[in-house]
């Protein structure tokens, strides 16, 4: 993003403002193995989901918490976006889906040796929730669950 | 706050974030600052160098012994500011277009975009065929006029007010689509400029935006916020 002293009034006092949690600690989970030996998954905030799947939703009180899972593999004609934020650019994920979701370079990664093996699901939430409280106490944990039964070892996180 | 919950469950995480203020804040284990504009995550759409760069610099932070680790990722382009309906010059009305013919002209370029890249398209919230949207801008445009109306293929479960703002990214996404083909090598603020500035469609939905605006109801007050982007 531009340094906030570059943006303008209106988005900056947004960003500012904007009630994101606060913490004093960070948890840490240490590589158990190389990359290159390891699982990695795709988890983004960019509201993607499978196009017969249920779209995000406007919700006032907070946001939309809920996530939906894109099983790796699955093609990009068959992913769409429907998060609700007004405060991005739309046209970067029109032209190449990579730009947020980058599947086609995991799979290069993979190909290369980089990274070991990918996840067989990969998993979607909505960003800019103003309350984040359902997903730190159930929906986090419940992908979170998920992806060690998946055998993840390595989650990619990306926003829009 | 995902990566909070993902580490606690033994799951290390890396990735990329876009306010360095809030991730300060939020304190996630591993993750790299980047400078490009929202929507823009890895870079630049087509770039597979860049979005690699990106990946190779998040994932080297799992290197790290402990964290949090916040690095920056250098780059110097400067991310074009979104232009909003607010900040755009309307002149698509006075060329005596109107919004549904404005989409029938620009249909084969949706199709041949759709069809160039491999039926790919960003289209399709709204669960309604494009081949259907004029019946989509009726709708908008007499519910913008106050009638008491519907659209018969809204799904089951989904109100009005939220199959609006999904019609309105469906329509949104056609036209970008469409001009993505009409003008090869457009960059996306030249898209956004004619969007807003030049088609009727942005004419109608800033009308709709104010429509619901005016509106008592709370999930109807929602809504338009989210359209004139």
């Amino acid at each position: 993003m531009p340094r906030l002293e570059t943006l303008s009034e209106v988005q900056r006092r947004m960003l500012q403002m904007f009630p994101c949690m606060e913490h004093d600690d960070t948890p840490w989970a240490p590589m158990r193995k190389p990359l290159s030996e390891s699982r990695v998954a795709l988890v983004t905030s960019a509201g993607l989901h499978l196009r017969d799947d249920k779209p995000f939703i406007t919700n006032p009180q907070g946001g939309d918490c809920s996530y939906r899972v894109i099983p790796r593999g699955t093609p990009a004609a068959d992913i769409i976006q429907s998060h609700v934020s007004i405060g991005f650019d739309h046209a970067g994920i029109y032209r190449d889906i990579n730009v947020t979701f980058p599947m086609d370079r995991l799979e290069e990664l993979r190909e290369q040796g980089v990274v070991g093996s990918l996840a067989a699901n990969y998993y979607s939430y909505m960003g800019a929730l103003r309350d984040t409280t359902t997903v730190v106490e159930e929906t986090g944990p419940e992908v979170a669950r998920k992806m060690a039964d998946e055998g993840v070892d390595v989650a990619f996180l990306t926003p829009t | 706050m995902l990566a909070r919950c993902f580490e606690e469950a033994g799951i290390s995480t890396t990735g990329v974030v876009f306010v360095k203020e809030h991730a300060e804040r939020t304190k996630p284990p591993r993750m790299l600052w980047v400078p490009y504009a929202f929507g823009n995550a890895l870079g630049r759409a087509g770039d597979p160098l860049i979005q690699h760069q990106v990946m190779k610099a998040a994932f080297d932070l799992l290197d790290a012994q402990k964290g949090p680790v916040l690095e920056e990722f250098e780059d110097d382009t400067v991310p074009a500011d979104l232009l909003q309906a607010s900040g755009a010059e309307r002149s698509g009305a006075a060329k005596g277009l109107n919004p549904a013919d404005e989409l029938t002209a620009l249909r084969p370029y949706y199709e041949r975009w759709v069809e160039k890249n491999g039926g790919r398209t960003a289209v399709g919230v709204s669960g309604v065929p494009q081949r259907r949207f004029r019946g989509i801008v009726r709708f908008l445009e007499g519910y913008t006029a106050g009638e008491d109306t519907d659209y018969d293929g809204r799904p089951v479960g989904v109100g009005v007010p939220q199959f609006i703002r999904y019609c309105v990214d469906d329509l949104k996404a056609f036209y970008y689509e469409a001009r993505m083909e009409q003008r090869p090598g457009a960059e996306n603020s030249e898209i956004h400029e004619w969007y807003w500035g030049e088609t009727a469609m942005s004419g109608l939905i800033v009308r709709l935006t104010e429509t619901m605006n005016q509106s008592e109801d709370p999930a109807v007050k929602a809504i338009p916020y989210g359209l004139s982007r």
